[in-house]
């Protein structure tokens, strides 16, 4: 039965030694942490399109996702970990998903879902829509689909949990802050009712 | 004034030929057009009295303003108001002409309150000006967007798009 599980979704535990007294057990710090950062996952409430209804889904009972640890839904960036953004990012919601992954916890990760996220998917190249998430904050999976599935949505969140579980917590290198080209102009004051 | 809806069934052919004889000056090419519905033509610069007169009047009574909707005619702009008689429970269509080299035209917020965000969509939309209007701002699009995109000649610029 092991053996169907793929390499990438095995845990990599570190060699653990036993001592003879019961119940006590050594092991690195690296693992234990970053053991209990991937398997209590707090993600934000990022629904935005027709993938929130996926990702919600993937909450209640037939699908689970309480069997991750992950089940913890926030609606308040400050509380979460992991953004999952499940929609189109359009340029009016752009600057407030920059704002609120700013707001959230460290250490934190993106999950993009769906094609809206990725790439603007079917709405590429809108008027209004900004092609890809990863054009605000940095993304550390991409889920395909539209919209995908929940067991697509819980394969993402077994490859961020192997993507946590490689973090190093002695000498963590802090994650790069969003890569954004241009700094963010100051938005000027609307004029009610001027045509620009 | 209670709602009393369909109290005074009219025939539809009556109904247009009733508009027509009673806004001869403004309204043009009545016709109906689906079995509720009734259409029209209205000059620009008669709309608030029309829309004040449809409201008011005796018998048909356009009391509910279910949408404006702003279209682009490629030639010139127009202002699409779709209201409702309780009274007859039917349908009146009335299109603006608007040039677009001047695209302005009275609101009608003062007649139907509900026009306020619909002209607010056709103004971000298409670019309608609604002369009058409270609060004529941007709806849906971010404050500092550039031209109105459901034009038919509207480019899409960098400029709204800084993430790109």
């Amino acid at each position: 039965m092991t053996d169907m599980v793929p390499d990438r979704f095995k845990m990599r535990y570190p060699k653990l030694e036993h001592f003879q007294e019961p119940n006590v057990i050594t092991t690195t710090a690296d693992f234990i942490f970053s053991w209990a950062r991937s398997h209590s996952v707090f993600p934000f409430t990022y629904g935005l399109a027709c993938c929130a209804i996926e990702m919600l889904s993937s909450g209640f009972a037939r699908f689970d996702v309480a069997r991750y640890g992950m089940e913890v839904f926030r609606p308040t960036p400050r509380q979460c970990d992991l953004m999952i953004v499940a929609g189109t990012v359009n340029e009016k919601m752009a600057p407030v998903l920059k704002r609120l992954y700013e707001q959230m916890s460290e250490p934190k990760w993106v999950i993009s879902m769906g094609a809206c996220a990725t790439s603007g998917g079917p709405f590429y190249d809108g008027y209004n829509v900004v092609n890809g998430v990863d054009k605000l904050v940095p993304v550390d999976v991409y889920i395909p689909g539209c919209p995908p599935r929940p067991e697509a949505l819980f394969q993402g969140l077994l490859e961020l949990q192997v993507k946590i579980q490689q973090h190093k917590f002695v000498a963590e290198t802090p994650k790069p802050a969003a890569q954004n080209p241009k700094p963010a102009a100051v938005t000027p004051a609307p004029v009610a009712g001027e045509e620009a | 004034m209670g709602l009393e809806i369909g109290t005074n069934p009219m025939d539809m052919d009556a109904i247009a030929a009733r508009l027509a004889a009673d806004f001869a000056a403004e309204l043009t090419d009545v016709r109906v057009q689906e079995p509720d519905t009734v259409v029209a033509r209205c000059e620009r610069a008669a709309l608030k009295d029309v829309a004040r007169r449809l409201k008011a009047h005796a018998e048909i009574g356009y009391e509910t303003l279910n949408f404006v909707a702003g279209v682009d005619k490629v030639r010139h702009l127009e202002s699409v108001y779709h209201v409702y008689s309780w009274k007859t429970n039917t349908y009146l269509e009335l299109h603006v002409e608007v040039p677009k080299a001047k695209a302005e035209v009275d609101t009608v917020c003062d007649v139907w309150p509900a026009a306020d965000w619909h002209e607010r969509e056709a103004w971000d939309m298409v670019g309608i000006r609604y002369l009058g209007h409270p609060d004529l701002r941007r709806i849906l699009l971010k404050d500092d967007f550039v031209g109105h995109p459901l034009r038919k000649d509207y480019v899409d610029s960098a400029e709204n798009h800084p993430h790109a």
